[in-house]
């Protein structure tokens, strides 16, 4: 398809009732969504560019209340997503989300940026290895679902498992630290009077009574 | 659906068990009871006090943990001179045995990870088995649980990425889940739950571990060869270090490992343990007795248990299947932490799981030698907080009897060798014993490399190892009050049930940042400089003593900043110190790992710049975003991801409020949650990504005006 766009403004400087600073918005948003899709090859890029906004032009006379970028991003949707219908031979009527994500899927399994960058937009027929790169490219993140469901086997941890629940208690912590600091006072009193001397002395009579 | 396997009576016989265990642990407790007789005589010849009874109880502590240190590397390095066949490889033949129609799931749990990195490994272990031919017998899954949106766009565009580079669409399998309950055990159950049936086995990988095709092979084959095997855990060899820490800590492990592990086979044979990773799992018993329970009580001891894999292993065991360690299968490899501080994050959530072993280890029903791993693991942490208790007793000690004037030999020793020895030379031979007991396994590890040739050549010749040794042996010898501090603090603050807040890493191109260290390391350095400063004070001579504990704390900022430098460590490897086999003949594996991170060191990467690229990517980019949004529609056909996505509102109005939100006012005027339910919506995603390209700027936050101008500037 050969673009028939007007690419000279007429006697007021607009082209189809828009400004030429409108219609260069819409060209770069419409050449950036291109770009996005890695047409890299730039008479290429330039010419689905042009093809797009020459519908959009057609268009603009009959929505005046919309901006040119407005116009030409529609467009430049519709066409995709008419060619991706084509392409994968599935109707875009109700399924349009659905018909644009599996598409570009298909473009970027089907390695269009690499080797069907001419194919792209272009009306079939197609090669028939690009048509069933794009119609047979599958995508599955993992295998089919084999559901069940693993089942923890309760421990048997015994008196512990009521220990842990000590520090439930009210104020256990507060208590627990007053009795670490009364053993610390305990120790430092049993350092500082011979206490170890005491406990010997215990023990040497205890043993001596055995015998 | 995995065969449903038949227990069959264990391969080795109890007794044999008992009396492997019984000479080990009794030899260690034997040098225990004799040295720490020597102890006891030196304390009471000094006048016997309360203090001394805390000294003697935590010697005997400390001193048993470093001779069961000491029995593994002995016991190791004479089973690796005479050989045994008491290993899972030499117990019956396995090469020929074929695992023709076996599936095997190798998977990688991830969470928050470079996933350049994590996805050239996959790749490397990928083209690995592919080049033994029997790639068809596994699965590939990366089961990401990542809560940055950025980095789970990048997940999904790269694992795209390499399914195509690859062709193995079909093989290589990528699952995000929405919530990330249970962490990584709950990551793993998660596949299981939705993929385990289809496997017999799978591998389970850490986010930098890489495997061997021909390892994975072997492992398959072991199992197939021993049908009462549950488990069977490779010892990763630690590789791809550049700083220096990073290259101590490779080339000690690749030195002491196998006389190490060797030793640690010897008593536990067919009750061996779980690391978490590089190991080959039976998946129906893991799933039937694995499955792990909530802990009763509260954190930090209750609820979750964080260090699954221990467990896991008692678990199997406890079941009655078996679990082995393949000490002597090369090929399994996996990366550490490059600097000190590094490190020291790892430790500390490793110390929270080890601590919480301590409720485990009274469960009921566990086999003795699954509670002799737990314990071990548990007093890899307490030891720390004891080894502080011990010095600081000592100095008390000291302390007391400089001021109360008491001579320092009270009574002669009770041993008539001893009778003629001074306080100062009784405790020195107990240093020179302790001193022996700690640096035998070095030493064994040395000559066990010295008697095999094409070893030893793998480490630059046995005089660039011996320097090796010496250099890691100072370099520990600094890192050890470290560990002790850090550790002591770990414990405490664990008990204590208080988090510790670290804040992410700040690291220049080549290490640690100065300033980072001196946040992370003044405590360190104020506590050496008080600590000798003190012990100075108390008696100049003792300070001598103590310097090898307060040098580690005084230059810790130094310390970590230089030994966390790539420079540093590539100068050492210029000098032929601290090399290992996997750095002087590299393994196909490890080589095209490397090439390829640094490809993409070079470029950089794809990525967007700035805050929520991610974000930007999945709605600008039509690929991405088309890859995003089918991952999430398949995810939906899942009952319960579609369940989970119930939970967080997709489909719902308030989303595709959100979503306009979005885009009128840009991703920071929405929350992390906010966002996060608008990219789990592929209605949402697709509808953002039409009205991104859509709509005029003006109608688009400044945010995404700026996004697109740099999307589309870019060369994708």
């Amino acid at each position: 398809m050969e673009p028939a766009l007007k690419i000279l403004p007429d006697v007021s400087g607009e082209i189809a009732g828009r400004s030429l600073e409108e219609w260069n918005a819409a060209y770069v948003k419409v050449e950036n969504y291109f770009h996005a899709l890695r047409i890299r090859n730039k008479p290429l890029l330039g010419q689905l560019v042009l093809r797009v906004l020459e519908r959009a032009q057609r268009r603009a006379p009959r929505e005046t209340g919309r901006t040119a970028t407005e116009i030409a991003a529609e467009e430049m949707d519709r066409i995709v997503t008419d060619w991706f219908s084509e392409v994968l031979q599935t109707s875009p009527v109700g399924s349009e989300h659905t018909l644009s994500t599996r598409g570009r899927l298909a473009l970027l399994l089907a390695d269009m940026p690499g080797k069907w960058q001419d194919q792209f937009l272009r009306p079939g027929p197609w090669p028939a290895e690009f048509v069933e790169a794009m119609r047979e490219s599958f995508f599955r993140a993992g295998p089919d679902f084999q559901l069940s469901k693993m089942a923890p086997r309760p421990l048997d941890l015994g008196p512990i498992t009521t220990l842990t629940n000590f520090g439930r208690l009210p104020y256990v912590r507060i208590v627990l630290i007053w009795l670490f600091f009364g053993l610390v006072l305990f120790v430092i009193f049993r350092q500082t009077h011979g206490g170890f001397e005491q406990l010997m002395n215990r023990l040497s009579l205890l043993i001596d009574w055995f015998k | 659906m995995a065969d449903q396997p038949t227990i069959t009576p264990l391969a080795i016989p109890r007794l044999r068990r008992g009396w492997r265990l019984f000479l080990f642990f009794t030899s260690a407790v034997v040098l225990t009871g004799l040295v720490s007789l020597l102890f006891a005589d030196l304390l009471w010849r000094t006048g016997w006090s309360t203090s001394r009874t805390v000294l003697l109880v935590l010697f005997v502590i400390l001193f048993l943990l470093t001779a069961i240190g000491c029995m593994h590397g002995v016991y190791g390095f004479f089973i690796r001179i005479f050989g045994t066949r008491r290993r899972i490889t030499g117990l019956k033949p396995f090469k020929e045995q074929s695992i023709a129609g076996v599936s095997t799931a190798i998977i990688f749990p991830i969470y928050n990870e470079d996933s350049v990195r994590v996805l050239e490994g996959l790749r490397a272990t990928y083209e690995s088995l592919e080049r033994t031919g029997q790639i068809e017998q596994f699965d590939f899954f990366i089961l990401s649980d990542s809560t940055n949106p950025d980095r789970w766009v990048e997940e999904e565009a790269r694992w795209c990425e390499l399914v195509r580079d690859l062709d193995a669409l079909g093989k290589i399998y990528y699952r995000r889940r929405l919530f990330n309950e249970e962490r990584k055990s709950g990551n793993v159950r998660d596949f299981l739950n939705t993929w385990g049936k289809r496997y017999r086995y799978f591998v389970c990988c850490d986010a930098d571990s890489v495997m061997r095709g021909e390892t994975l092979v072997d492992l398959v084959k072991l199992m197939e060869t021993h049908p009462t095997t549950g488990l069977i855990q490779t010892v990763p060899a630690l590789v791809n270090a550049e700083s220096l820490f990073g290259r101590i800590q490779q080339f000690a492990n690749r030195l002491y490992a196998p006389v190490f592990i060797s030793g640690l086979n010897y008593w536990a044979l067919d009750f061996g343990n779980y690391w978490g990773h590089n190991a080959i799992i039976r998946t129906e018993p893991f799933m039937q007795f694995c499955d792990l329970p909530q802990l009763p009580g509260r954190k930090p001891f209750g609820g979750q248990i964080l260090s699954h894999d221990f467990v896991e292993a008692a678990l199997m065991l406890q079941a009655n299947w078996e679990v082995w360690m393949a000490y002597d299968l090369e090929g399994s490899y996996e990366e550490a932490p490059q600097a000190l501080i590094e490190n020291a994050q790892r430790e500390r959530r490793w110390c929270q799981g080890n601590l919480q072993h301590g409720l485990v280890l009274f469960a009921k029903g566990l086999r003795g030698v699954s509670r002799v791993h737990l314990i071990l693991g548990i007093f890899g942490y307490v030891a720390s907080p004891l080894w502080l208790a011990f010095l600081v007793t000592f100095d008390w000690i000291y302390c007391m009897q400089k001021f109360t004037g008491l001579s320092d030999i009270t009574v002669e020793s009770f041993n008539p060798y001893l009778h003629d020895l001074s306080g100062t030379q009784h405790a020195f031979l107990i240093f020179v014993i302790c001193m022996i007991v700690i640096m035998l396994p070095k030493f064994l590890s040395l000559l066990d490399l010295a008697r095999d040739w094409p070893r030893r050549a793998q480490f630059g010749g046995l005089l660039n190892a011996t320097g090796g040794v010496i250099g890691e042996t100072i370099f520990s010898t600094l890192h050890a009050p470290l560990l002790m501090l850090w550790h002591t603090r770990f414990v405490l603050t664990n008990i204590a049930g208080i988090s510790v807040g670290w804040t992410t890493q700040k690291r220049t191109a080549d290490g640690t940042d100065w300033l980072y260290a001196i946040q992370r390391h003044w405590g360190h350095t104020l506590i050496g400089v008080a600590w000798g400063g003190f012990t100075w004070w108390l008696d100049p001579g003792l300070f001598w003593w103590f310097t090898p504990v307060l040098a580690g704390m005084v230059f810790s900022i130094p310390l970590s900043v230089l030994t966390s430098r790539r420079p540093l460590g590539a100068r050492a490897k210029m000098l032929g110190l601290f090399l290992t086999p996997e750095e002087t003949r590299p393994p196909m594996e490890l080589v095209s790992l490397r090439s390829r991170m640094k490809i993409h060191e070079l470029t950089g990467g794809d990525c967007l710049k700035g805050s929520h690229h991610g974000l930007a990517k999945a709605v600008l980019d039509p690929y991405v975003n088309a890859i995003h949004v089918s991952l999430l529609r398949e995810k939906e056909l899942n009952p319960v991801y579609a369940e989970h996505f119930k939970r967080i509102g997709a489909g719902s109005e308030g989303v595709r409020e959100l979503g306009e939100k979005l885009l009128a006012v840009g991703p920071e005027k929405l929350n992390h949650t906010e966002r996060m339910a608008v990219m789990a919506d592929q209605g949402v995603m697709v509808w953002l990504h039409q009205q991104a390209w859509l709509r005029p700027e003006e109608k688009l936050a400044p945010w995404w005006k700026a996004m697109i101008r740099e999307f589309s500037h870019r060369d994708n």
